[in-house]
């Protein structure tokens, strides 16, 4: 196993979003967290990356583990560089007055000096050719599209192999989403584990191998991907009847 | 070869040529003075920028580690090396002052660098308008501290700084506080040009710009705004002492929030996280403060009218957050910002 969660309970001042969830994620897989608004969806990742006060949720009980080893007091950087996790947060957060190949250099910030960086960057610039036409552009005045695409390069250019992905869809076309999560199943064939967490839980659930629905704060169910799309409760609250 | 080392002949041909104007009083006292103040503000400015616009958080309290330097300096000064009714007798030899001075200075550095830690270590988890407040309180502590210290003069401030001077000119006759402002003035400028530019300073700029993307893209985002309040804090306490001993004597009121202000002014004059503009803007406004001298107390009238000008057409300030290298393009042949 390599993550799992256990028990969590986590508290923003007086507000609990999670009451006690328990989920995992194997080396290789691909797992989805869905759930409506306020499940606690972003709230697991974010108390899985440890960011640092504000942001941080504060864990109240329960265990976050990586490789079996309690990773609650790890210090965020150290998520990144240690254990190479990598999130890729809601609302993307690129460094909008960088320019695309500066936000990927950036990126690279702890890595070892050695590294070999530059097929790096190529392998990003073959999944997302667009960032290669737009590398010297100023990043905020790409399309949203764009932005998704350059705030997964640059997680990836983190050297992580565990991508935690914060509603990647969110605000593009039909079309751009498709893109992107073609993009994840063949990163993930490469061998990049995910965890996706997903408001579109019919497109995510057809990407990832499980998925765990979450409900204020609580498991609502879990299983194998086909098993909850078939599942008539999931069906009815989450995937539209 | 020559175009290499062109910066470094510059500046010791301009140091040398301070040395002999000073040394040989072709300049007036208050000329002279001038000048020292604006190396002083020079050092002021451009490490309050390193907090204010390279890692873009809002501290308004710079005088107070200005304070903290001025008075640990000073009064290391004293107490090492002259006859003081407090201290009494010289622990060292007044010759040793001339080797000690630059140390002296630096030490006054160092305690305003851990005095820093006052406000970088509740940078931790405040942020924005509340940090900037947590700024003016330690500016404050820093003060009234100071003014309940009745061994070091209390709120009737502290003196004798001139006689460490002149225990050092006894020794060697040379203009030793221009000498020594010249070359702090370099080594603050310098040092922070190189942690701008460093891949550590770049973690410094990634937290301006976004701090959750700066923690998720591996910077250790507390290390970095603890180091760099303690390395601006630091320079500012240089800067202080060597205030102190210009004018020879030091009083908290002068440390206070008019002259955080001051330098804030300075900050944003010269434009954001712009280290020529911070070293520009504080030559024109020591040269404007001096300008304006005539008008007595209606200067503070017409220098903060000065500045809503300035926010009203020219918001970014002189410099925008651009260097000096990236307006003149030819001078990137003599340096390399980055």
């Amino acid at each position: 196993m390599l993550l799992s969660v256990e028990n969590l309970e986590v508290k923003y001042g007086n507000i609990q979003p999670l009451h006690g969830i328990s989920f995992h994620v194997n080396e290789g897989e691909i797992v989805t967290l869905i759930g409506a608004n306020g499940a606690g969806k972003t709230t697991s990742l974010y108390s899985i990356c440890r960011l640092a006060p504000p942001e941080a949720p504060r864990v109240i009980a329960g265990d976050i583990k990586f490789r079996g080893e309690s990773i609650l007091k790890t210090r965020p950087s150290d998520v990144v560089k240690k254990l190479k996790m990598a999130l890729v947060p809601e609302g993307r957060h690129i460094f909008g007055n960088l320019t695309v190949m500066e936000n990927l250099e950036l990126a690279t910030y702890s890595r070892e000096r050695d590294a070999d960086l530059k097929t790096e960057y190529q392998r990003i610039f073959d999944l997302f050719p667009r960032l290669h036409e737009r590398r010297k552009q100023r990043s905020e005045s790409l399309s949203g599209g764009e932005q998704q695409m350059l705030a997964v390069g640059r997680a990836m250019m983190t050297g992580c192999n565990f991508l935690l992905l914060d509603e990647p869809s969110m605000g593009l076309a039909p079309r751009l989403k498709y893109d992107l999560f073609r993009t994840l199943k063949k990163l993930n064939e490469e061998g990049m584990t995910i965890l996706l967490v997903e408001q579109n839980a019919h497109l995510a659930l057809h990407l990832a191998h499980r998925g765990y629905v979450l409900d204020t704060g609580k498991l609502a169910a879990a299983g194998s991907s086909k098993d909850l799309l078939g599942n008539p409760d999931v069906k009815k609250a989450y995937l539209g009847g | 070869m020559l175009r290499r080392y062109s910066i470094q002949l510059i500046l010791i041909a301009c140091g040398g040529l301070l040395t002999y104007v000073a040394y040989e009083e072709l300049l007036s006292l208050y000329t002279l003075s001038v000048l020292m103040f604006m190396g002083v503000n020079i050092i002021l400015s451009s490490s309050l920028n390193l907090v204010n616009g390279n890692m873009g958080e809002f501290s308004c309290g710079h005088a107070g580690f200005m304070c903290v330097g001025a008075y640990v300096s000073s009064v290391l000064g004293v107490w090492l090396f002259t006859k003081d009714k407090v201290f009494g007798v010289p622990l060292l030899d007044p010759e040793w002052a001339i080797y000690a001075f630059p140390f002296i200075i630096l030490v006054g550095g160092v305690a305003a660098a851990f005095a820093g830690l006052l406000v970088a270590i509740p940078s931790y988890k405040t942020r924005g308008d509340y940090l900037a407040i947590i700024t003016i309180a330690a500016n404050y502590i820093v003060i009234s501290a100071i003014e309940n210290l009745g061994v070091i003069g209390g709120s009737r401030g502290f003196m004798g700084m001139k006689q460490v001077i002149s225990a050092m000119e006894d020794v060697v006759y040379l203009p030793w506080m221009p000498i020594w402002v010249f070359v702090f003035t370099i080594f603050c400028v310098w040092a922070i040009r190189r942690y701008v530019s460093s891949t550590f300073g770049k973690g410094v700029n990634a937290i301006c710009q976004d701090e959750v993307a700066a923690e998720i893209m591996s910077v250790n985002t507390n290390k970095i705004k603890t180091v760099t309040f303690m390395v601006s804090s630091g320079l500012a306490g240089i800067g202080g002492g060597l205030f102190a001993y210009i004018i020879g004597y030091v009083n908290p009121g002068s440390f206070n929030i008019l002259k955080s202000t001051e330098v804030m002014v300075m900050v944003y004059l010269g434009g954001m996280a712009s280290l020529s503009g911070s070293v520009l803007s504080a030559i024109l406004f020591t040269l404007l403060l001096e300008a304006l001298r005539p008008l007595q107390i209606i200067k503070w009238i017409v220098v903060p009218l000065l500045l809503i000008i300035v926010m009203q057409f020219r918001p970014e300030g002189i410099m925008g957050n651009r260097e000096l290298s990236d307006i003149f393009p030819w001078l990137k042949r003599f340096y390399r910002f980055k």
